[in-house]
């Protein structure tokens, strides 16, 4: 371990969401004196709008601080920010491979909740140095006595002495730069060995091309390096490396083992940079790629078409830059009958799902219409082959299917015992397989189910969150394949399968699932001059019907004494409602209407 | 077919507002209002004489062909100053020799009389709310008056020699049955008078009745059901001698309203009083729904005080108008008529855009000569908002 080595502390904060993360992460860039308090905007990490308004932190950011410390040695700080959702677990697991340690933000007033003990075992399958730190003492309900114990009993690391703060206050937060001076490990790595930087995040930038965040394990990196991606074997010209200063980039001449940093090298491709992928010098490199990151797994899957058809390009545009700032997003062309063309994309999750919309929106201006979630099915056919769909409408029909197999999660859920009832309810509407139930302290149960993944995709956060009054957390894993009786529930208007708008379901739930959807639709649909059956089917099997009326009354009978402007004015208005709609066929369909479809109401 | 004798001069509707009511209804949102003082009625008269003046000059080479006194009530006016405001008006403007004059009257505000004095004095017109002939009906609209009451004051303009009486109908009211619907109708039949008008009740936001009707308070018709009242009551207004010439308006031959076809024809029309419009030498203005606003504006001579809207109307807004406009009238479009005013052609723009609804029996097309069915008029804003566009600015687009 050299000299700069041993001032380096590269760790991570980690935490259930809203246990406070990101104003724990203000405070610390604060009270290192790294920013003016008068330009520390709060959380100054989040810096993405989106991620401000729904208080959750999406993407990992990383930070360079310096800390003076009370011994009179300058330490430096990579402070990695890391996502607190159940579907970001792939990010949080990236972000964990760049560091040493990670600081564990438990809330005094909830203790441990089903992501705090997702986050740990992640991180001490990383095999970092976890620093529970005890967040919101300054409330009233906070029990920190209680949470040490629960720390230790539940989690099994040590919390005596662990830092106990209000990051809101700012109270005792020296005792967390301290902790992290004493209790995370400085990285080590031979700077002269071959060079092996991993690449934990990136984002573009119209000047710089990819900035590519890296930590680099072993050897040493400077501007006009010629480096290689070993998973594509793509060779580049380092540009420039630097640090993630809090208010910016930084220039610096190299960057060495154990530090953090950027590096640009004109890349304008966004596919040249992988997350995940290893970075090595084209000449004299590294024989071996770093052990890889847990590799991101789309688990959800919905088709997304631009409202406006000559928008494709721009949808795909926008895709690809998102792509680069989100190793977790996947997506393919496809078309579609009613929708036209448009793109089948992977999620994490729904949340995921739902982010991602919102950006492709706001970021981008786009106007969208998103079909139903679906994971993956497996499909054993008669004739032997075995297919993988995650296209509704790619679905055979029952005749062809030997065995139908849909994926299960392993769902760990966390509440206080007065909710056990309605959860377990859920679980089993949800035709969840109930394991075990544990009781963390007098109070607090955590449930292990198995859940099929369509069944939690659609609103089984919300409905959880419902039943416990918000206090009920979920953790859930993939647990593989199991067979089921699955079918595809075709959706016909005016008596034309609408192909954006199919779904599988399980044959049980088939029929409240169909009567839901299609009396969401009706009320979705606008009436028009003919009448419109809104029909779900099982191949020919008509399983439930509603009807749109046809349009009988759309007529201004007065006309307001001369006021030819007011008339106007209300068929401008009309005019401005029809555009929005989508033509399926015959009939004219709100985008709400695919919305629509994706929620069902928990009763 | 709507030809009048013509005084030398082009012609002009003119309109005046009479702001002023004994009582408000629940569904009215025209701007008038209940007076506290009496005082008010002789001050709007001399307002709207001196507002007239203001036109003399503008209106030199105009010869007004219609009037029409609308309100509000204008009955509420004592006979003194009504009688002052048609002098006003036939000092103003120089009207056709015999103008169509056209009084607004509600039941109880009119006795033999005065409508005799009225009616020496040029009017020859009159229009009556009835609305329906079903107390529970009335009174969930708010009217003050039961269908005796307007009868009564009906014979009484009869007794006055006024010959040509338009009655008010409604549909969609509150607790409105078919059955209640054909009830008005034929009560309103068999006074036999020259014209009908049927309105579909429109529940204007801030109006009482909107918020009585959004509480859930009254059981209202079904949209299917009132295409129904509406519908047989063309098939018994034509069994009885009265033809549809608008979407709303029925008349025994000869007795259209003149007044208001100038609105569906495009045809320039003057409006005076808080809230009237006008389409004048291409511009469409407005005044304020203000009385206080519309009388000081025209006391200090102040235009902006008053003016509430004003625009030019450049020809592709007359086009859009035109369509929206001619298409409420049962004579629809004539696309020679069309190609004879704007140069273009009607047939393969518009026309092929409403040729679409005549397989589902909306409109029909007749010779070049493009109309709404029955069932098409009542769905018109549909059909219209399929076949116009317009611009981001709210102007219609060009075809």
């Amino acid at each position: 371990m050299t000299e700069r080595q041993k001032k380096i502390r590269n760790f991570s904060i980690i935490a259930h969401i809203d246990h406070g993360k990101s104003t724990l992460a203000d405070r610390i860039i604060e009270a290192t004196h790294s920013v003016d308090e008068r330009e520390m905007e709060e959380q100054l990490l989040d810096n993405m709008e989106l991620e401000r308004e729904r208080g959750i932190t999406i993407k990992a950011h990383a930070v360079r601080l310096e800390y003076k410390a009370a011994d009179g040695e300058t330490y430096i700080f990579n402070l990695i920010d890391t996502p607190g959702h159940v579907d970001f677990n792939y990010e949080v697991s990236r972000s964990l491979n760049a560091c040493e340690g990670a600081l564990l933000v438990v809330d005094a007033t909830q203790g441990i909740q089903a992501q705090t003990l997702a986050n740990a075992y992640l991180a001490a399958d990383a095999n970092l140095e976890i620093v529970p730190v005890i967040n919101k003492i300054d409330l009233l309900s906070a029990d920190v006595e209680r949470v040490r114990a629960d720390i230790e009993d539940v989690i099994g690391i040590t919390a005596k002495g662990c830092p106990a703060v209000s990051a809101k206050t700012g109270l005792n937060i020296n005792d967390v730069l301290d902790a992290i001076v004493r209790d995370i490990p400085p990285p080590s790595g031979d700077e002269n060995a071959p060079l092996r930087c991993l690449i934990f995040d990136s984002y573009f930038n119209s000047y710089l091309g990819v900035v590519v965040f890296v930590r680099v394990i072993e050897g040493t990196l400077r501007p006009e390096d010629r480096i290689k991606m070993m998973s594509t074997g793509k060779e580049f010209d380092v540009v420039e490396v630097g640090y993630m200063k809090p208010l910016g980039l930084a220039k610096a001449e190299f960057l060495a083992a154990g530090d953090v940093g950027y590096i640009t090298a004109s890349i304008k491709d966004v596919a040249d940079t992988r997350v995940g992928d290893t970075i090595t010098t084209a000449e004299g490199g590294a024989k071996e790629p770093l052990p890889g990151f847990k590799a991101s797994v789309p688990m959800v899957f919905a088709g997304i078409y631009p409202a406006d058809g000559a928008d494709y390009g721009d949808l795909r545009d926008a895709l690809e830059k998102l792509q680069l700032n989100d190793a977790a997003l996947h997506f393919e062309p496809e078309t579609s009958a009613a929708l036209g063309f448009g793109f089948r994309c992977g999620f994490l999750g729904l949340l995921h799902m739902e982010i991602i919309e919102e950006r492709l929106e706001r970021e981008f201006g786009l106007d969208l219409i998103t079909t139903a979630p679906s994971v993956i099915y497996e499909i054993k056919k008669r004739d032997g082959r075995v297919v993988r769909i995650d296209n509704p409408t790619n679905f055979p029909p029952p005749d062809e299917i030997e065995v139908a197999r849909e994926p299960i999660v392993r769902a760990s859920i966390i509440t206080p015992t007065e909710y056990i009832g309605g959860i377990m309810e859920l679980c089993t509407d949800r035709r969840g397989v109930f394991h075990d139930m544990k009781y963390i302290d007098a109070t607090r149960v955590e449930l292990h189910y198995s859940l099929p993944l369509n069944e939690i995709i659609y609103d089984f956060f919300d409905a959880l969150k419902s039943r416990s009054r918000g206090y009920a957390s979920l953790d859930y894993e993939p647990e593989g394949y199991v067979d089921s009786r699955l079918v595809k529930l075709d959706i016909l208007l005016n008596g034309d399968p609408v192909d954006a708008l199919t779904f599988i379901v399980h044959e049980e739930k088939a029929y409240t699932r169909a009567r839901k959807i299609v009396v969401k639709l009706k009320e979705n649909i606008p009436r028009q001059l003919f009448e419109i059956p809104v029909q779900a089917a099982i191949g020919s099997r008509i399983i439930a019907r509603e009807t749109v009326k046809a349009l009988r009354k759309d007529v201004l009978a007065k006309c307001y004494g001369g006021d030819i402007t007011r008339k106007k004015k209300l068929l401008e208005k009309q005019k401005e409602g029809k555009k929005r709609m989508r033509r399926l066929g015959t009939v004219e369909v709100s985008p709400e209407a695919f919305m629509a479809v994706l929620k069902f109401d928990d009763e | 077919m709507f030809m009048i004798k013509r005084r030398h001069g082009k012609r002009l509707g003119i309109y005046v507002h009479v702001p002023f009511c004994a009582s408000k209804c629940s569904y009215c949102d025209f701007y008038s209002y209940v007076p506290k003082s009496t005082r008010i009625y002789s001050a709007y008269v001399d307002a709207l004489a001196r507002h007239m003046a203001s036109y003399k000059a503008a209106c030199a080479d105009y010869s007004p062909d219609t009037v029409y006194i609308g309100g509000g009530t204008p009955t509420v006016l004592p006979p003194e100053d009504f009688l002052r405001l048609i002098k006003a008006i036939k000092h103003n403007f120089r009207l056709q020799k015999d103008p169509e004059f056209t009084v607004e009257a509600n039941p109880g505000t009119v006795d033999v009389a005065t409508l005799s004095r009225y009616r020496r004095a040029g009017v020859n017109r009159l229009s009556m709310g009835l609305q329906s002939a079903n107390k529970a009906e009335l009174e969930a609209l708010g009217r003050k008056h039961t269908p005796a009451d307007f009868e009564k004051s009906f014979r009484a303009a009869r007794e006055a020699k006024i010959t040509n009486i338009n009655i008010d109908l409604l549909y969609g009211i509150p607790y409105q049955t078919y059955r209640t619907f054909m009830n008005s109708l034929h009560f309103a039949l068999r006074l036999k008078p020259e014209h009908i008008s049927i309105y579909g009740l429109k529940i204007e936001e801030g109006t009482p009745l909107a918020a009585s009707v959004a509480s859930g308070a009254y059981p209202m018709p079904s949209d299917e059901m009132q295409f129904a009242m509406y519908r047989d009551a063309i098939d018994i207004l034509a069994k009885n001698g009265y033809v549809q010439y608008e979407i709303s308006n029925f008349a025994r031959p000869g007795f259209e309203c003149y007044h208001n076809i100038k609105y569906w024809r495009c045809d320039e029309y003057l409006g005076f009083g808080p809230g009237a419009h006008s389409y004048f030498n291409g511009y469409r203005f407005s005044f304020k729904r203000s009385i206080s606003s519309y009388m000081r504006g025209v006391n200090y001579v102040s235009n902006e005080e008053m003016t509430d809207e004003n625009e030019v109307i450049p020809l592709r807004e007359r086009v859009g108008e035109y369509i929206m406009l001619r298409m409420r009238m049962t004579s629809g479009i004539d696309s020679r008529e069309f190609f004879r005013l704007f140069g273009k052609d009607f047939t393969r723009t518009y026309g092929k855009k409403l040729e679409r609804f005549v397989p589902g029996g909306y409109v029909k097309v007749n010779g070049g000569v493009y109309s709404f069915t029955p069932a098409g008029m009542f769905v018109s804003n549909y059909i219209l908002s399929e076949v116009l566009s317009f611009n981001t600015d709210g102007t219609f687009m060009l075809d």
